[in-house]
């Protein structure tokens, strides 16, 4: 081989082997760090891990909801299955009994320990995979 | 009878603006004359476009409910501010805005290039089709034209309460401006493939909007994200939504293209990253609006969902980027310079952070489209957070700002020398070693992160601050204004490190008259009054925060409910000094009377402003200075 086809050959190579390997760096930080998302009836047909982080969608259960002092805990339902939701601090203006909440947080002893909980700024939201007739 | 006139207005202006496309590329545009023809064509049919919106904004001071947008989105009640500004406030509206601003950034090219040459005339002909691409898109799927007719409301249905803010009024606006004032940089290479000339600098006349575009794309995002401080009542200043993301992309993509311009401007060394970045950056300032705008993804921001929204303008933009690629291939002969990048040289510095900026926005995008990817392909709903950006943008910023160190030592097309010890930068690597270690020794800072982020942004300030020493007491030329963003640079790294390390927060259960005390702070709960505004009632709570020095200030969280719409919107009370900001806001009343209210410790949050308001202001005295050299 020239040494000029040469040294071009080992420029394309070692664009090649950084790019894979910066590719595969950023799809393995990708991959850790993925929340999955579940409807309540989904949430128990599989293991989660403690450590994992989940969101979970649905509706807020009538009458479900019980403050004490700061901390707030509700179960969040699609009609088929539901979970209870501990969170301490304030939910969102639009939360209410009834309505499409997404939370975000770690599954422990069959409850949700939410980081955050979500209401999405429009009346009309309802959580993507959920359409029930009430 | 006057929207219709404005409807003919608009479709009589996309009809010209196609003439000059037509006439840009089918005839010769060597002749004086048809250079001459396609830039009047071109001011005409952006006066009668330009005319039409100034019609629809009449009508929208006027509460002409007979509009169909006009009565979904405005109210007789509404100051003329919001009436003026419901019209960016949905997609419609906002769509026309971002026509408007198009073909405004084409007309103050076509009225202030005087030069006559054929690369204008084919930078006019490319702005003229891309903005008939939007129009037709307005016409054909979002048309703000409708009526109502032959009954319109009484009144309108109002604007959304959290939209109705100064900030919010003039976030979108500015960020258009800045999105879309990338069409000259494309527009103009573009023509510079067509032409196939590679003795034409087009790099050079390009320089000056492209940074103005660049001021105005990152005033958009910082007022964006500071009305998400103040007004979400989260607490934060980003939050890696989809939305935000795809105006980041856009950013890092035209931060490397200006970088790489002033390289290329100077020999035509990086011409085929300018030409790569110049179409990278109007293509995804355009993959943003249609993320946006078909709906594929659920945002605070995103409007309803409609796929043939998103079809249309997936089409138009793979049309767009396609040509461009395949003019670019066709010419990519008369791109390579024969100029070699020296190794070490400032161009190879250039080029490094080129690849960390591609890759930042390689995985932004992955964050972004990998959700729907994996939905289609396993029918599993995921999202991707914070972590994961935080995971790449750390250290590959850090990363690149090392490289940036480098740059400055070094000169355009020679080695760099590393004789370090007689070098400003073992100064300022001493100074930021001893930062870090104080801050590391007395203010706890233990994170590694955040250690190193602070290393590196003293790095940067310092180093330049021995830059702007050598520029006032040895006259030796720099750039101010670029030294000046690349201080907001490190600044900002700096802030954005010292705020995720030290902000803090908590909920607090509190009654009328009771006191808690936070991280040294008393914090009393005063007074709770029913007030009312023009629009909506409130509850306005009055607390006293003492801090331990003893001094006292009152902070007033609200909560609003709107007539109209019978939205509750809450609004933060903000208590800003120079390194902290406290943090008010009132959740739900209790059943045995108290009340939840979320104090914030926010560090360094004014500062991450500021130093973005410094790169902004930087940004738009460089574009001045280089005009000032063109004329």
């Amino acid at each position: 081989m020239k040494p000029v086809r040469k040294k071009r050959l080992q420029t394309v190579l070692l664009i090649l082997v950084t790019s894979a390997l910066g590719s595969f760096l950023i799809i393995r930080a990708l991959d850790s760090n993925l929340d999955f998302f579940y409807t309540p009836s989904e949430i128990f047909l599989e293991e989660i891990p403690e450590n994992k982080r989940i969101k979970i969608g649905g509706m807020v259960l009538e009458s479900s909801v019980i403050r004490e002092k700061t901390k707030i805990s509700f179960i969040v339902t699609d009609y088929q299955g539901s979970i209870s939701v501990e969170f301490d601090g304030i939910v969102p203006d639009l939360f209410k009994e009834g309505s499409g909440v997404v939370v975000l947080g770690y599954l422990k002893d069959k409850t949700i320990i939410a980081e955050e909980v979500l209401a999405k700024h429009d009346e009309n939201y309802m959580p993507p995979s959920i359409d029930i007739e009430k | 009878m006057v929207i219709e006139a404005a409807q003919f207005l608009t479709i009589l202006a996309t009809g010209l603006f196609f003439l000059c496309f037509v006439f840009s590329i089918f005839f010769d545009v060597n002749d004086l004359n048809i250079i001459k023809l396609i830039s009047r064509i071109y001011s005409h049919s952006f006066f009668l476009f330009l005319s039409s919106f100034l019609i629809y904004v009449w009508l929208a001071i006027n509460d002409n409910f007979s509009v169909l947008y006009i009565a979904q989105h405005s109210n007789t009640n509404l100051p003329v501010f919001y009436k003026i500004s419901s019209i960016w406030s949905a997609h419609e509206g906002s769509m026309f805005l971002w026509i408007i601003f198009l073909s405004l950034w084409g007309a103050i090219y076509n009225f202030s290039v005087h030069n006559n040459e054929p690369l204008k005339a084919r930078t006019v002909g490319v702005i003229s089709i891309t903005t008939v691409g939007f129009l037709l898109f307005l016409l054909l799927t979002s048309n703000p034209f409708e009526t109502t007719l032959p009954l319109p409301p009484e009144n309108g249905a109002d604007i959304n309460p959290v939209l109705q803010d100064p900030l919010l009024a003039i976030h979108p606006p500015t960020l258009y401006l800045g999105y879309v004032g990338f069409v000259i940089a494309f527009g103009q290479a573009i023509a510079f493939l067509i032409e196939g000339n590679s003795s034409i600098n087009w790099e050079k006349q390009v320089r000056f909007w492209s940074i103005i575009a660049w001021s105005f794309l990152t005033l958009g995002i910082t007022l964006g994200s500071w009305w998400a401080y103040y007004e979400l009542g989260w607490g934060g200043y980003w939050f890696w939504d989809p939305v935000e993301n795809v105006a980041l992309m856009p950013w890092l993509a035209a931060t490397a293209f200006i970088h790489s311009l002033s390289a290329s401007s100077k020999s035509s060394i990086l011409r085929i990253w300018t030409i790569l970045l110049s179409i990278l950056v109007f293509s995804l300032s355009l993959f943003g609006a249609f993320i946006v705008r078909s709906g594929i993804i659920d945002s605070v921001h995103s409007f309803a969902n409609d796929p043939e929204r998103g079809l249309y303008l997936l089409a138009f933009i793979g049309i767009l980027v396609m040509t461009s690629l395949i003019l670019f291939s066709y010419r990519f002969t008369i791109l390579i310079s024969n100029k070699r990048i020296v190794s070490l040289s400032k161009e190879s510095f250039i080029s490094i952070n080129n690849i960390f900026f591609g890759t930042l926005i390689f995985s932004t995008m992955l964050g972004v489209i990998y959700p729907l990817m994996y939905e289609f392909i396993y029918d599993q709903k995921i999202s991707v957070g914070a972590p994961f950006y935080n995971a790449i943008f750390v250290p590959i910023t850090l990363l690149a700002c090392l490289f940036l160190l480098f740059s400055i030592e070094s000169k355009w097309q020679s080695k760099l020398k590393f004789a370090f010890l007689n070098n400003p930068l073992i100064i300022s690597f001493v100074f930021s070693l001893f930062i870090a270690f104080l801050s590391f020794k007395f203010y706890s800072v233990s994170r590694a992160w955040t250690l190193a982020s602070l290393f590196i942004g003293s790095l940067i300030i310092s180093r330049y601050i021995l830059v702007i020493y050598v520029y006032i007491f040895h006259r030796k030329f720099v750039n101010i204004y670029s030294v000046l963003a690349h201080l907001g640079l490190g600044l900002l790294i700096i802030s954005i490190a010292l705020n995720n390390d030290f902000s803090s927060e908590r909920a607090l259960n509190i009654k009328i008259n009771e006191t808690e005390t936070y991280k040294n702070h008393e914090i009393t709960f005063n007074n709770l009054q029913l007030t009312e505004g023009p629009n909506y009632e409130s509850v306005k709570a009055d607390f006293i925060i003492e801090n331990k020095n003893g001094n006292k200030f009152s902070l007033n969280p609200e909560k609003r409910k709107y007539f109209v719409r019978g939205q509750i919107t809450t609004e933060t009370a903000i208590h800003a000094s120079l390194l902290k900001d406290i943090y008010l806001t009132i959740g739900d009343q209790l059943d045995d009377g108290s009340w939840i209210v979320n104090v914030q410790f926010n560090y360094f949050i004014r500062w991450i402003w500021f130093s973005a308001t410094l790169m902004i202001i930087s940004g738009l005295f460089l574009a001045r200075s280089l005009n000032r050299v063109h004329s």
